[in-house]
């Protein structure tokens, strides 16, 4: 896993073009103790802060260790992991995302509405059709911020709406309907007719997992290619990319792309799951996406910070919303508290950051 | 003082002046009134204006809050109008119980509830520089659960003072009362904006953040302020609206948010602070109401305005704001 070390990013912007991987002992000049050094890396204590988290629930959820409470966990925490890690992408490219959320439920409409319950085929051709509004949405934005260059979320703001209309126009109440098998993507034991080595598959390895592994390879396929390090030099600075030769409207577009491919994949989870399409149902992903991936440590300023530590920082986020639900509040309280609970993620990783950087 | 210096010509815009993006506005609005008489019947008339000049009011004030943060720079934007107006309602129908006696109680609630939403979206932004968006959105569900919990265990009771009502809802002869309120606003923004050291600030701090500091501009102070400004005058916003609908719910205030920023794109503003026409964003009010009222006779409901709006301000943004790099 790479950590863009924060400091000599910062010290070198222009050498954003080649920053994910030269910088990563660079913090580390030898004078510190071990110890301080390591409990300075950022990401490590993001993972002290996770691994503290998980012990927590661990202990308050008594049947935390057995095989369905793991999976029941996933589950509740796969969709979130997709959604940071794809809104990161589009954060170090050096924009934001605010139009997710409802992508994610445009998506969902779409699935929906080409699907027809007794016919398996047309499930296929719901995954194609999904497939290309997902790749449209991720351009249209990929368009805004990158060739016209809007202000990010401005223009984001704006196409949340244009996929909110389109999705209440499918679908102006949550429904629709599924084909039998596309709970393949939930939980391939309920599917009729699965072949035994399937179910047997599904049962240690839920398609909730398999989803995000898709995704993980996903960018670390892209992270190798020439894009994934362009990614880190135009978020890091764009006027400087763009003079060393950079298509950085190219670059922001790709972002943009892997971004709606990362709400693809969260899309075809939730139809699984929940066998309908909803217009309003990603909406408060946006923000909580957002939010964890600031947690995991990527800078709002763009190029800075690394897409595992995003996942990283939605574990966080989903294991405090857990230790929460534990406390057994009133769900009344739920809206309150998460809102908080974001302010003060992102808060408070803001602050230490500038801490930080004062230090150094 | 509207001109922006600091970004390339690029735009079809850029090259117009402030007058020109009037009569785009205006021009605008009569398109719609041409073709929505054209596909509704009778969709022209006195009446029917109006309405839409009272409901554009509504859109107009909350726009005001959106200028006023998107003048000061550092790409603000306040998202939390919306759910603060909502809360503000909420609690003051409850408070002032349909007595006009108790509408002082309910002003100072206001006020109280803007100053701190304002303070906190304030402080978040400029001291601990977070973007105003996730600040502001996340503050909008801060509030949305504050507003959850108190109507979780009751029902919302009360009735706005009559004196409100008065104000928002009903009419002097044909004209909406709400419209005088809004025409006694505007000049008196436009003067503080245009005329005063306040204004000069704020569009110092919006247009260029160094030249603003170095001749003595708090900057940080300038934006917190506006974000203050922004949530008070939401907050009161919440008054007029709890007048105009007569009872309290829970989402009275939450489809303000996309028309208030997008009539500032519409109004001509740029989005990137240092200027703030409040006559243009009247304007893309009244532009937007009447696209709704086009859109919602029509048929094509809620699904139809929504992408409407969003189309629109794409467009728009297209046209005033993008900064295509010529390579």
């Amino acid at each position: 896993m790479e950590e863009v070390g924060n400091r000599s990013n910062q010290t070198n912007p222009a050498a954003g073009g080649s920053a994910p991987r030269t910088v990563l002992g660079s913090s580390a000049d030898g004078t510190a103790p071990a110890l301080g050094r390591l409990l300075s890396r950022p990401g490590f204590s993001r993972l002290l802060i996770l691994a503290v988290m998980f012990a927590i629930t661990a202990v308050l959820q008594q049947n935390f260790f057995e095989p369905r409470a793991v999976v029941r966990n996933i589950n509740a925490f796969a969709p979130l992991i997709l959604m940071t890690m794809g809104q990161a992408v589009v954060i170090l490219s050096g924009g934001i995302d605010l139009s997710a959320g409802t992508a994610l439920s445009l998506l969902t409409c779409v699935l929906t509405t080409v699907m027809r319950k007794g016919d398996p085929v047309t499930g296929v051709y719901a995954l194609l059709v999904t497939f290309v509004v997902a790749l449209a949405t991720g351009a249209i934005n990929g368009v805004g911020l990158g060739y016209l260059r809007i202000p990010p979320v401005i223009v984001t703001f704006a196409t949340s709406f244009m996929w909110l209309g389109i999705a209440l126009f499918l679908r102006p109440t949550p429904g629709g309907e599924t084909v039998d098998w596309f709970k393949v993507f939930y939980n391939p034991a309920s599917v009729g007719g699965m072949p035994g080595w399937a179910r047997a598959a599904g049962a240690y390895l839920p398609p909730a997992l398999v989803l995000v592994l898709v995704g993980c390879v996903l960018w670390l396929v892209i992270r190798r290619m020439r894009t994934g390090r362009y990614i880190y030099a135009v978020g890091s600075n764009s006027e400087s990319a763009y003079e060393s030769g950079i298509n950085t409207a190219r670059v922001q577009m790709s972002a943009s792309i892997i971004n709606s491919l990362f709400i693809f994949l969260t899309a075809l989870f939730f139809v699984g799951q929940n066998q309908s399409g909803d217009a309003r149902m990603g909406d408060p992903l946006t923000l909580r996406a957002i939010a964890a991936a600031v947690v995991g440590g990527i800078a709002l300023s763009g190029g800075r910070g690394s897409v595992f530590y995003a996942l990283v920082g939605a574990l966080i986020l989903s294991f405090v919303n857990k230790i929460i639900f534990f406390a057994n509040f009133p769900n009344a309280y739920q809206t309150l508290f998460s809102g908080v609970i974001i302010i003060v993620a992102i808060a408070g990783s803001q602050l230490s950051t500038l801490v930080e950087r004062k230090a150094s | 003082m509207s001109t922006v210096v600091n970004r390339p010509a690029a735009g079809v815009a850029r090259a117009l002046g402030a007058g020109k993006k009037y009569i785009i506005a205006f021009g605008l609005i009569v398109l719609l009134f041409v073709l929505g008489e054209l596909t509704v019947s009778n969709f022209l008339s006195l009446g029917q204006f109006l309405l839409t000049i009272k409901l554009a009011s509504f859109i107009a004030l909350f726009a005001l809050c959106q200028m006023i943060v998107i003048a000061a720079g550092g790409s603000g934007l306040d998202l939390s109008v919306g759910y603060t107006a909502t809360m503000t309602a909420v609690l003051t129908a409850a408070i002032m119980d349909g007595q006009t006696s108790n509408l002082w109680i309910a002003v100072l609630v206001a006020l109280g509830i803007g100053l701190v939403v304002g303070l906190l979206n304030g402080l978040l932004t400029a001291y601990v520089r977070l973007p105003p968006l996730v600040v502001t959105l996340a503050m909008a569900n801060i509030l949305q659960g504050v507003i959850n919990v108190y109507t979780a265990g009751r029902n919302i009771t009360g009735r706005p003072a009559p004196v409100l009502q008065i104000i928002a809802a009903k009419s002097t002869g044909i004209f909406p009362n709400i419209l005088f309120i809004l025409l006694i606003v505007a000049p008196i923004v436009m003067v503080l904006l245009y005329r005063t050291q306040l204004g000069l600030r704020l569009f110092g701090a919006g247009s260029n953040e160094t030249a603003a500091y170095l001749s003595g501009v708090d900057v940080k102070r300038v934006r917190c302020a506006a974000f203050v400004i922004s949530g008070v005058l939401a907050s009161l916003i919440g008054l007029l609206l709890l007048g105009n609908m007569g009872i309290a719910f829970k989402d009275m205030g939450s489809n303000y948010v996309m028309p208030s920023i997008a009539a500032v794109v519409v109004g001509g503003v740029s989005m990137a602070g240092g200027d703030g026409n409040y006559l243009g964003v009247i304007l893309g009010a009244v532009f937007l109401q009447t696209l709704t009222n086009l859109l919602v006779a029509l048929g094509w409901g809620d699904a139809g305005k929504w992408l409407g709006f969003g189309i629109v301000l794409f467009i728009l943004l297209i046209v005033y704001v993008s900064n295509r790099r010529g390579r």
